[in-house]
C-alpha cells in the first residue's frame, strides 16, 4: 500500500485524520479534548512532514512519531496557536521569541555544517538546506520548507466553490494548469456532471504543454549546473517558444485561467510548435549524448534506489526513472491517445535527464491524438455537499486534491503537491556524492516550494 | 559536435534577429541607454522571493534567455544583497520569510532601492490576508504590475524606474 496523504479536518464533535492510500481511504475519529492518535511514520516514513503539519496547525499529537520538532511553524511563529482549528479566526499574529529550530545533525570529529538558503544564490524559491559535511562528501541533508507558508488551506475556508479558482490558479506557477484540471474534476463531481470530451481533450493539450515547458526548462538547466551552459541558451529559447506558444492560445503565459467552462481557443499554434518542437528535440537528444564529460557527472550522481522510492512512495519523474511505474494518465483515454509510461530503472541523474527527453516526445504523440474541433461548453448549476476528491498527473507528479463542501461552501481545502512526498525523498539520493554534485541532483528533481509549502 | 556548429551558424543571434519585434528593440535600447548613464553600465539586482508562486521567478529567469538577454544590457542578478543596487521583492511575504527579506534588505548597502515585482507583492494580489501572510513594508521605491509581469513588462518597468530616479537626481 501507498501512501498518498495524511491529513486532519475539524468536524463539529471530533477531529478527523484522513489518510488516503492508492487503494482505500481511512478515517480515524479524535476526541477533541484529548487530540491523540498513532503515527504513521515508522510503515510511512513521508508521513513525517504530514504528522507535523497536522500538529502545527490542529495541535494533534502522534503517539510513537520521533519526530516532534515544528514544521511550519519557523522560529518566531507564535507557538501555542492552532491555526487550522475552526475557532481561530486570527488574521494578524504577532510574532512570539525567537526559539532556534534543532537541525538534524550527524555529530563526529572533523563534521562542519553548511547551512544554504532560505534566500539562494540564484533566482529560486526560498528553501534551506543544511549539510553536514565531512571534507567534501555529504553525510546528510535536512530540507527545512514552509517559507512560503501562507496558508492556502485556510484561505479557501468558508468560501463558495467558483470563489477560490484565482487562488488555485496561483498555488504553484509551474502546475497551475494540473491545478485547475483537478479542481474542475472537483466540481464537476460535486455539480454531478460528466465532463465532456471536448473538455477533456483540451485540458490535456494544456496539460501537456505546461509539462513540456516545465521538462525544457530543467533540460537546460540540469547541464548548466554541471558548467554546460550551451544546453540552457539552447533550452531556455526553447521553452520560451513553447511559453509564446501557450500564451498564444490561451492569453497567458503560464495558463492562468485557461482552464474553464467554454476553452474556444484555436489550437493551431500548438500543432505548429509540436512540429517545430519535434526537430529540436531530436536534435538536441542527439548532440547531448555526444558530450562525454556531461555524462561522467550525470552518471552514478543522486541515485535515488527503487526501495527508497517505494518506501516514501515518491510520485511522478522521481518515481518513474527509478523504476516504480506510477502515473495518474496510466489509463484506457490517454492510452487510446498515444500515451506510454517512460520507465527507467537506476534512479541517477542521467535517468531523470532521459526521463524527461522521452516524456517530452510522448507529449508531442499525445498532443497530436487529441481532438480539439468540437465546442461544447460546461454548466455548472448547482454543487452538492459532500467530500470529494480528484488526482493529475502534474509536471511533476501526482497531484491529489480534496475538497469538502458543507452548506455550500468549503468546508476543508486540502492538497497535496506532488513535491510534499518527493522532497522528503530528496535527502536519501545524495550520501554517495559530494556538495558539487548537489545542484545538479536538486535540479534533476526539480521540486516545486510554492506548492509543497502552501 | 559538428552537427551543433551547424545548427549554431543556421541560427544566428537570436536578440538581433530582424523578425524580432520593434518594440522590443527599442526598450532594449532604452534601458542600454538609461543603465548606462545612471549606473555606469552596470546594475546589480538581488532577487528575492517572499512566498510568490514562482511564476515571477520563472519570468525572471527568462530574462537571461537569448531573447532578451538582459546580461547585455548591463543588468545582472546578483547572488548576494551586498552586490546589489535595487532589492527585487516578489510574493506575499509571508511570517516565515518577514525576517529573511527585512535581513537582505539591511544587506543592501546604499544607496539602494526596491522594486516589488507582481500583484502579490502590492495589495497580495488575488491572495487573501492570512495568519501567515505579513504583507511587504518595505521601503518600496517602484512597482511593477502583473500577474506575472511578462519579461517585456519587467524591462519596460525598470526603464520606469530608472526614468524616475533620472528625475529625483536631477532636482
Amino acid at each position: 500500500m501507498r501512501l498518498i496523504a495524511r491529513f486532519a479536518q475539524e468536524n463539529e464533535n471530533n477531529f478527523e485524520i484522513i489518510d488516503v492510500f492508492d487503494i482505500e481511504i481511512k478515517k480515524t475519529k479524535i476526541d477533541k479534548n484529548n487530540p491523540v492518535t498513532s503515527t504513521l511514520t515508522n510503515k510511512y516514513p513521508a508521513a513525517i512532514w504530514m504528522e507535523r503539519k497536522i500538529r502545527d496547525e490542529f495541535g494533534i499529537n502522534f503517539e510513537g512519531c520521533v519526530d516532534t520538532r515544528p514544521l511550519v511553524k519557523h522560529e518566531r511563529f507564535p507557538k501555542n496557536i492552532y491555526p487550522m482549528r475552526k475557532n481561530f479566526q486570527k488574521i494578524d499574529i504577532e510574532f512570539g521569541e525567537f526559539e532556534p529550530y534543532e537541525y538534524e545533525e550527524v555529530k563526529g570529529e572533523g563534521v562542519f555544517y553548511v547551512p544554504v538558503g532560505p534566500i539562494h544564490a540564484g533566482i529560486i524559491e526560498p528553501g534551506h538546506f543544511q549539510f553536514s559535511q565531512a571534507g567534501e562528501d555529504m553525510l546528510h541533508l535536512e530540507v527545512r520548507h514552509f517559507y512560503k507558508y501562507r496558508s492556502i488551506e485556510k484561505m479557501c475556508e468558508n468560501k463558495k466553490p467558483l470563489e477560490i479558482k484565482k487562488i488555485i490558479e496561483r498555488i504553484s506557477g509551474n502546475e497551475s494548469i494540473a491545478y485547475q484540471i483537478a479542481f474542475f474534476n472537483i466540481l464537476a463531481k460535486s455539480a454531478g456532471i460528466e465532463l465532456n470530451e471536448s473538455f477533456k481533450n483540451k485540458s490535456a493539450i494544456l496539460l501537456e504543454m505546461e509539462r513540456i515547458i516545465h521538462h525544457l526548462t530543467d533540460l537546460g538547466f540540469i547541464p548548466n549546473d554541471a558548467g554546460f551552459a550551451p544546453a540552457l541558451a539552447f533550452m531556455s529559447r526553447l521553452s520560451e517558444d513553447a511559453r509564446r506558444t501557450l500564451a498564444k492560445v490561451t492569453g497567458h503565459r503560464f495558463g492562468f485561467g485557461a482552464i474553464n467552462e467554454e476553452m474556444k481557443y484555436d489550437f493551431s499554434e500548438i500543432f505548429k510548435f509540436i512540429n517545430y518542437l519535434e526537430e529540436k528535440i531530436n536534435f538536441f537528444e542527439n548532440w547531448i549524448i555526444d558530450i562525454p564529460s556531461l555524462w561522467d557527472r550525470f552518471d552514478t550522481t543522486g541515485g535515488l534506489s527503487h526501495e527508497k522510492a517505494q518506501r516514501y512512495g515518491v510520485v511522478g519523474v522521481a518515481a518513474r526513472s527509478s523504476g516504480v511505474a506510477i502515473d495518474t494518465r496510466n489509463n484506457q483515454w490517454y492510452k487510446n491517445r498515444g500515451f506510454e509510461i517512460q520507465v527507467r530503472q537506476k534512479g541517477e541523474v542521467s535517468d531523470r535527464f532521459l526521463l524527461r527527453i522521452a516524456e517530452i516526445k510522448n507529449s508531442i504523440q499525445i498532443i497530436r491524438n487529441c481532438k480539439t474541433d468540437s465546442n461544447e461548453k460546461i454548466e455548472f448549476k448547482e454543487f452538492n455537499d459532500g467530500e470529494f476528491h480528484s488526482f493529475v498527473e502534474s509536471s511533476i507528479g501526482e497531484l491529489f486534491m480534496y475538497i469538502k463542501l458543507k452548506d455550500g461552501v468549503i468546508d476543508r481545502f486540502y492538497v497535496r503537491d506532488p513535491s510534499h512526498i518527493n522532497w522528503q525523498a530528496f535527502h536519501t539520493a545524495i550520501y554517495k556524492d559530494i556538495i558539487a554534485d548537489f545542484p545538479l541532483i536538486n535540479k534533476s528533481f526539480d521540486l516545486s516550494y510554492a506548492g509543497n509549502d502552501l | 559536435m559538428l552537427r551543433f556548429w551547424k545548427e549554431r551558424f543556421k541560427t544566428g543571434i537570436v536578440t538581433e534577429n530582424p523578425e524580432i519585434d520593434k518594440e522590443l528593440e527599442e526598450i532594449k535600447k532604452n534601458l542600454k541607454d538609461k543603465v548606462k548613464k545612471l549606473f555606469a553600465g552596470s546594475l546589480a539586482i538581488r532577487m528575492v522571493d517572499s512566498g510568490s508562486c514562482n511564476a515571477c521567478e520563472a519570468e525572471c529567469n527568462a530574462l537571461s534567455n537569448p531573447y532578451y538577454d538582459l546580461e547585455r544590457l548591463g543588468i545582472h542578478f546578483v547572488a548576494s544583497p551586498r552586490h546589489a543596487d535595487i532589492l527585487l521583492v516578489s510574493g506575499v511575504m509571508t511570517a516565515n520569510m518577514y525576517h529573511h527579506v527585512w535581513d537582505a534588505y539591511n544587506q543592501v548597502p546604499s544607496p539602494k532601492w526596491v522594486i516589488t515585482l507582481g500583484d502579490c507583492a502590492k495589495d497580495l494580489g488575488v491572495f487573501e490576508k492570512t495568519y501567515a501572510i505579513k504583507g511587504v513594508d518595505l521601503p518600496v521605491d517602484y512597482h511593477i504590475p502583473g500577474c506575472p509581469p511578462t519579461p517585456k513588462d519587467i524591462m519596460q518597468g525598470l526603464i520606469e524606474f530608472l526614468k524616475k530616479i533620472e528625475i529625483n537626481k536631477e532636482k
